[in-house]
């Protein structure tokens, strides 16, 4: 612990002795290059399945039917399970290969603990394991790369934050190399934003062991939610890649990194301005447009930062482009850089208003952010492996060719993937806004947009194909040098002086060459301020600068996050709105346990081409019982804001059973588990009694017998679907909880406020036959 | 190259360049951050008529009068309906209401799903003309066909009721057997000529919702 005490209290100014190396003492030491082993394997490994698992969704898309029978294979619930593996798996091993070689090295060494190393890697693939188990049997909180429950929550947090942020730290600590390269500034930032993303994001109360209720609802859950999911994007797959690039590409191309003002100023912005920008996500819905507003401007002040890094990786090769000709390594680091370019200004611009009003619910976003995934993240890893492989396995590359080849088969294949699906985008964006010359919708039918670009959708499969093939190249490429690996690795023992306490500043960062020019002081300050010299100290003290950089996310996210919980005209209050009842919540569960959301929005935004689609646009005072919002951000189905008492119970009974019959072309999969699988109506009172906990109004009877509460209105249902029609003794089944939820998304804004002497108030679709039956009054709203 | 001054840092093998930064690079960095407060002021500043609900007001306004300027309010009786079924243009309109809401039920062509079929001259809740509009208004059969008061304005139950009027009769294939009893043909079309469609004039429009 001396050293710490040593650097932290380190002070310039007081001592004017030279740092003597001769005086300090050698340590000798070796880097621990078996955890990266482990980390690089687990990454390859986790690149296949997730790859594997996104042709698997790709393909259930174009064939709905192909998971007939299996409800743990359907898309909704897929869907998480490839996101989280992409993101958590693939990318996460990848940084954290990326982290222990080059921080070990960057420290000159060994991590702080070879122990806690080891438990962070068994830790997080038992993370994985658990999340692969967890999602295709439908345990989601139902909010995108945040699905996991809440024990797998505190898993997560304390391997994440304990495990690796405290032997990372520990090992900045115990450095021998005085200054912190910029790579190690990135991890820094990673370590301690994403922490408090998820912790801040995933603070639930548990009903039961797998089943979690947000503690923010509607509009702050969303909120929240995209705070947490823009900035996974940006503290996940974004700055530990940009500390990967800081090392590895150098490294690989032997060339000096292009500008150290550069990699302080856009750090610095990055981390600043990113934490900011996750309301875009939300532009047009029921959030505050004031955080909107702020949301899209951020992101655009964010474009400069963003393209600061890709400017310092791209000019580090100035003067080394024929060695990027000769080496694969370099090609897949210089696509991956280009890529990060391309989704970087793609962003800013998806962020403004206007055209998110198109892009967003579209294919646009899913080609935005697979451009990312495959060309940023996925073509850095795979570099990044194939500089390692020859150095952690101390053999060979067992073939460069296939280096080669999966370089130009892993491109084709994202060009492939990316361009019919921004294609697809454009194409249904525009479909879904288009008006004829009368006012009224082109294509009023959902469908028929969906089947336009069901061919594109096609193409998608056949690139991602492509990638994977790749990927299988690096597995066999990787398994075949390990193969010629040598019996026992060469450790090599490395010495470098310990830290000695006093250290004095380069003199040329404090002085200018304008000191004996006749010019302001101020000026003089100014030049001497521009060299950087005061962040050469910060870099000297690693406790403090993880201080400021917590500081500059947490202030960010402050001012952006108090205005949204403390302005009560943020969420108007709608009397009208009234909690879920106890089936209806039963029902909303299964809706965010089969992953509906991952298809269909409940969002309805102020757009004319929208409203004469779906309904009335959605009032953030709508939301105020939804834990967890399902907002969702793709339309691959319609919009479900309005859907309560839009189609008869028995309708929805039978387009369970099977979509296809009721609306020809659908890409929907049947739900039969639905129709055959019993409701435990005993296991819907910790649901209640959580929702009760936050805030919601239930009666006693409802806390207390809640599912003989839940029985009746089963029971009024199932009677309804008889009389509509529709098979009898339905009311045990599941999908009648589901109907129950459906029927009633979205009408209470529409229910006049009765005295509150009507019990039947709480059944809306009986009650939207019976009355008011003399008033054909038009709807107040729409009429205006 | 080889006169851009290096920084002394070297990590791992790793140095830096000490160059400064690219101007472009500052320049859109610093023109971006002084976008910002304009974009607010001119979105936040209190001027009316500049938010998003705002404008979808006015957007919805203009609609509106696009759509049904021509027509005014509709009411919602047997003449009404008899005279827009007469209209090709105006079924087009309430073929489009049709696609948007009812074929996931009453198919398509009208066949009937799980929604009786609308091309035979049977009916379960239709006697006269005018019953189609209060069936689509109201809803009937205990939910089975929800009430669409909320959802769509009057002109477009007329309309819509005229499109679903004209399928009568045309006995689309694959359809459900039919339903209800067999009730009179509809009243003869009234004859009205449909005017040429370079009547609206814009300025008439101004002064409507």
């Amino acid at each position: 612990m001396d050293t710490l005490v040593a650097n932290e209290s380190e002070q310039p100014d007081d001592s004017h002795a030279k740092p003597n190396v001769s005086n300090a003492q050698l340590e000798t030491f070796s880097y621990d290059d078996s955890i990266v082993r482990l980390f690089s394997i687990a990454t390859i490994a986790w690149a296949l399945v997730a790859t594997v698992v996104g042709v698997i969704v790709a393909l259930l898309l174009v064939m709905p039917t192909l998971g007939t029978g299996l409800p743990w294979l359907s898309f909704g619930r897929l869907r998480p399970l490839h996101t989280n593996a992409a993101i958590f798996a693939f990318a996460g091993n990848a940084i954290f290969a990326a982290v222990y070689y080059s921080t070990q090295r960057l420290c000159k060494a060994r991590m702080w603990s070879d122990t806690l190393s080891q438990i962070h890697f068994w830790g997080w693939q038992l993370i994985i394991v658990l999340a692969a188990i967890t999602l295709p049997l439908g345990y989601s909180q139902g909010r995108e790369y945040a699905e996991l429950e809440w024990p797998i929550d505190i898993l997560i947090a304390i391997i994440w934050l304990f495990v690796f942020g405290g032997n990372f730290m520990m090992t900045l600590i115990k450095r021998r190399e005085r200054h912190m390269y910029v790579a190690l500034w990135f991890y820094i930032a990673t370590i301690v934003t994403v922490a408090v993303l998820h912790v801040f994001n995933n603070l639930v109360i548990p009903a039961g062991l797998l089943k979690g209720y947000s503690v923010y609802a509607g509009v702050q859950d969303a909120f929240m939610q995209w705070w947490y999911g823009h900035n996974a994007v940006a503290f996940f797959l974004t700055t530990p890649f940009l500390g990967l690039m800081y090392y590895f590409l150098p490294k690989a191309a032997e060339r000096p990194v292009f500008s150290y003002r550069l990699s302080i100023i856009h750090f610095w912005s990055l981390v600043f301005i990113y934490i900011w920008a996750g309301p875009h996500h939300l532009h047009y819905t029921a959030l505050p447009e004031w955080a909107s507003t702020l949301g899209m401007l951020f992101s655009v002040m964010l474009w400069m930062p963003s393209w600061g890094g890709m400017i310092n990786g791209l000019l580090t090769l100035r003067g080394a482009w024929h060695k990027v000709a000769a080496d694969p390594v370099l090609k897949f680091f210089v696509v991956g850089v280009t890529f990060y370019g391309m989704a970087t200004f793609e962003g800013p611009m998806l962020s403004i208003k206007s055209v998110n009003a198109l892009s967003h619910y579209t294919d646009w976003t899913i080609a935005h952010v697979h451009a990312g995934a495959l060309g940023w993240n996925g073509f850095m890893a795979f570099g990044m492996l194939y500089w390692l492989l020859p150095r952690i396995f101390q053999a060979k590359v067992w073939s460069e060719k296939l280096v080669s080849l999966h370089f130009w088969i892993g491109t084709i294949g994202i060009l492939l993937y990316i361009i019919p699906i921004y294609a697809a985008g454009l194409m249904q964006g525009l479909m879904w806004r288009a008006m004829d010359e009368t006012g009224n919708l082109s294509y009023p039918d959902f469908i028929e947009t969906v089947q336009s670009i069901v061919p594109l959708w096609w193409l998608r499969v056949i690139g991602g194909l492509f990638y994977v093939a790749g990927i299988v190249m690096l597995v066999i490429n990787a398994l075949m040098t390990w193969m010629g690996r040598p019996a026992t690795y060469d450790v090599p023992v490395y010495t470098a002086p310990r830290l000695t306490p006093e250290y004095q500043d380069d003199p040329a960062s404090t002085t200018s060459p304008l000191d004996d020019v006749p010019v302001l002081d101020l000026a003089k300050k100014l030049d001497t301020f521009g060299k950087m010299g005061w962040h050469r100290r910060w870099e000297r003290l690693p406790v403090m600068f993880t201080v400021l950089t917590t500081l500059a996310v947490v202030i960010a996210t402050l001012f952006e996050l108090i205005p949204t919980f403390l302005i009560r005209s943020n969420v108007p209050t709608i009397a009208t709105v009234e909690p879920y009842t106890p089936l209806e919540l039963a029902g909303r569960h299964l809706y965010v346990s089969e992953g509906c959301y991952n298809c269909h929005s409940q969002m309805i935004r102020p757009i004319v081409s929208e409203t004469k689609r779906y309904g009335e646009y959605s009032k953030p005072g709508e939301f105020i019982y939804d834990r967890p919002f399902q907002w969702g951000s793709r339309r691959i189905g319609p919009d479900l804001a309005r859907e309560g008492g839009r189609q008869s119970s028995y309708w929805h009974w039978e387009h369970f059973k099977n979509p296809e019959d009721m609306s020809p072309g659908s890409v929907m999969p049947s739900y039969e588990h639905l129709l055959e699988k019993d409701l435990n109506f005993d296991e819907i009172a910790p649901h209640v009694r959580a929702a009760a906990y936050l805030g919601a109004q239930y009666s006693d009877e409802d806390l207390n017998d809640t599912s003989a509460v839940a029985y009746r209105q089963a029971e009024r249902i199932a009677a309804e679907i008889v009389s509509q029609g529709g098979p009898p003794l339905t009311f045990e089944k599941q999908a009648v909880a589901l109907i129950a939820y459906l029927q009633r998304v979205g009408i209470d804004l529409f229910r006049t406020p009765e005295p509150a002497a009507e019990p039947a108030a709480a059944e809306p679709a009986v009650e939207a036959g019976a009355s008011d039956s003399q008033t054909p009054a038009p709807d107040q709203d729409q009429s205006e | 190259m080889s006169e851009t001054p290096k920084t002394e840092h070297v990590y791992d093998g790793i140095e830096e360049y000490d160059n400064p930064l690219p101007g472009w690079w500052k320049w859109l960095f610093i023109v971006s951050i002084i976008f910002c407060p304009f974009y607010w002021m001119f979105y936040h500043g209190g001027a009316s008529g500049r938010s998003v609900e705002d404008i979808y007001n006015v957007a919805l306004a203009e609609n509106t009068r696009l759509q049904f300027a021509e027509i005014g309010e509709l009411k919602l009786d047997e003449p009404t309906i008899l005279r827009f079924m007469a209209k090709p243009s105006w079924l087009k309109v309430g073929e489009s209401v049709f696609r948007s809401n009812c074929v996931s039920c009453h198919g398509r062509a009208g066949e009937g799903k799980v929604g009786p079929n609308l091309t035979d001259d049977e009916y379960k809740n239709v006697t006269h003309l005018a019953d189609i509009a209060s069936v689509i208004n109201n809803g009937a059969g205990n939910g089975a066909m929800p009430k669409w008061s909320n959802r769509l304005v009057v002109n477009e139950i007329v309309l819509v009721a005229a499109y679903v009027a004209t399928l009568r009769g045309t006995h689309a294939e694959g359809g459900r057997p039919p339903e209800g009893r067999a009730i009179a043909p509809w009243p003869d079309p009234i004859a009205e000529p449909e005017l040429p469609p370079e009547d609206p004039p814009k300025n008439q429009l101004t002064e409507s919702p």
